[in-house]
């Protein structure tokens, strides 16, 4: 039978009223059918092949993830209550949460939120660079309430236990200021890489059998292996920790484990630190042109007793980026800490003088 | 699933906003570096501009009450930002005159947050450049 007697062969039997087999003389309708959907199939197939051929490639035939990317973004991490049940909103409301995120407001002269530099001004405050926008309430995915499990008991506990440490101690030392303050890591560095302030920006460069990753702040490079190679020994604890990629089609996963047990993902209850046992999964894949899909899984069986995931789009950014060379000018951490022990000394002559 | 409507559109940046949430984002806590009981208002000339991360710093010669002349350093925003907005070194040139509103450090140094800065001439100091179109979403 050639191509045209087959077609038209499959023709008659898909034609053929329910209950008989017409023109199929005997052979029966669920083969006839089943070569029809193996046709849409075929047909579905082809035009993904197509749609797959136009992203672009780098000269290894990777799908080209390269360039600098923001996550910028005014959608909250967790849906707020007001929006429960609800995982996008109207056009309206969604222009209205960007309106409302514009506006300005100015912080009482005298008082501590207002001892800061004129945000607006300086380029910091969330508006001032490209501002990916959607109608989601809610980063998180999964849940699908679009909010955090809630934490194990004793997980909550901890966590408690070390928010009580660090503001009893806030100002002892070094050694007691937060993380990104010492410059050893930006807590939205991840992995998973969390939308910032400001800077909340990202690179992306790829290599045979590699892809470097350095978010703007703080930009140590993750060089994540796409050759099968197993993770680092799991007693060894990275602050970044230890990430191995692969491509599942054409997504990027990039699998991390090796956590240190002292960064946490930004907007989880303070304290909440990630523990060696946790895995983060990340996949990262092409929308657009000028687009790129961020979704990531957290799981950590210390802290929760389910996985959680959030997504998020990436918008193509101008570069260069620059290096936020975090330690070279540290004022900071001298100025607080003088300023603590000016306290002390005042709360302590006080106290004498009693 | 994103939006596909809205999704990806991206906005131009836009005025002020965000001031009560955005410190908790910034490097370090500037209610613990600077005291809020201790505004000032100071008029001097630049010597020095640092770009230099995690916050930039300008430091300036001021006459006091006396006539003598004492130095002053001034915070400000990420050089990320700044040079992201086309600010440069040169934007603040070594000898200009500006007028500095802020709070002066914890310790009594002679640090301070540069809550305002403008030129002396009363141009306005907007280290991120020009504002940009308050266009939040052209959906």
């Amino acid at each position: 039978m050639d191509i045209f007697a087959r077609k038209a062969f499959r023709r008659r039997c898909i034609e053929a009223p329910r209950g008989t087999h017409g023109a199929c003389h005997g052979r029966p309708l669920a083969r006839a059918c089943a070569a029809a959907a193996l046709l849409c199939l075929l047909a579905a197939t082809g035009a993904a092949a197509a749609e797959r051929a136009k992203l672009p490639r780098t000269s290894d035939g990777q799908p080209d993830l390269q360039g600098y990317w923001t996550n910028n973004t005014v959608v909250p991490l967790q849906r707020p209550a007001a929006y429960a049940g609800r995982a996008e909103l109207s056009e309206d409301e969604a222009r209205a949460r960007v309106a409302k995120a514009l506006e300005p407001t100015e912080a009482e002269a005298g008082t501590d939120a207002d001892v800061h530099y004129q945000l607006t001004d300086y380029g910091l405050d969330i508006t001032q660079r490209k501002l990916n926008i959607d109608r989601r309430t809610a980063l998180i995915t999964d849940p699908p309430d679009g909010r955090l499990p809630a934490p194990r008991p004793e997980a909550a506990a901890q966590a408690k236990e070390r928010a009580d440490f660090a503001r009893a101690h806030a100002f002892d030392g070094p050694e007691t200021r937060p993380l990104g303050e010492r410059c050893l890591v930006w807590p939205h560095q991840g992995p998973p890489i969390m939308p910032t302030g400001y800077n909340s920006n990202l690179e992306i460069r790829q290599a045979p059998g590699f892809v470097v990753i350095i978010t703007e702040m703080l930009p140590d490079p993750r060089v994540v292996p796409l050759d099968n190679r197993p993770h680092i020994p799991s007693g060894v604890k990275q602050w970044l920790g230890d990430s191995r990629g692969r491509w599942d089609g054409d997504t990027l996963v990039i699998e991390t484990t090796n956590y240190s047990g002292r960064t946490q993902v930004p907007g989880t209850p303070q304290g909440l630190l990630l523990t060696p046992a946790a895995r983060v999964v990340e996949r990262i894949d092409r929308t657009g042109p000028d687009t790129l899909r961020y979704r990531f899984t957290v799981e950590d069986p210390n802290l929760w007793d389910r996985p959680w995931s959030a997504e998020y789009p990436l918008t193509r950014i101008d570069g260069m980026r620059f290096e936020y060379a975090c330690q070279e000018g540290n004022y900071g951490m001298t100025n607080t800490l003088s300023g603590a022990r000016v306290a002390d000394r005042a709360a302590a002559d006080k106290g004498a003088a009693r | 699933m994103l939006s596909t409507r809205l999704s990806n559109l991206v906005a131009g940046a836009a005025l002020g906003a965000l001031l009560a949430a955005a410190p908790t984002y910034a490097h370090h806590s500037f209610a613990a570096e600077f005291d809020a009981s201790k505004p000032l208002s100071l008029r001097g000339v630049v010597t020095k501009v640092e770009l230099i991360n995690p916050h930039s710093w300008i430091t300036v010669d001021v006459k006091d009450a006396t006539g003598k002349t004492v130095s002053w350093m001034v915070e400000g925003g990420s050089p990320n930002v700044l040079f992201k907005s086309g600010v440069t070194k040169a934007s603040v040139p070594i000898g200009s005159e500006l007028v500095i509103d802020g709070y002066q450090a914890r310790d009594g140094s002679n640090r301070m947050v540069g809550r305002n800065i403008s030129f002396a001439d009363g141009r306005p100091l907007f280290f991120a450049g020009s504002k940009p179109d308050a266009a939040p979403a052209q959906q």
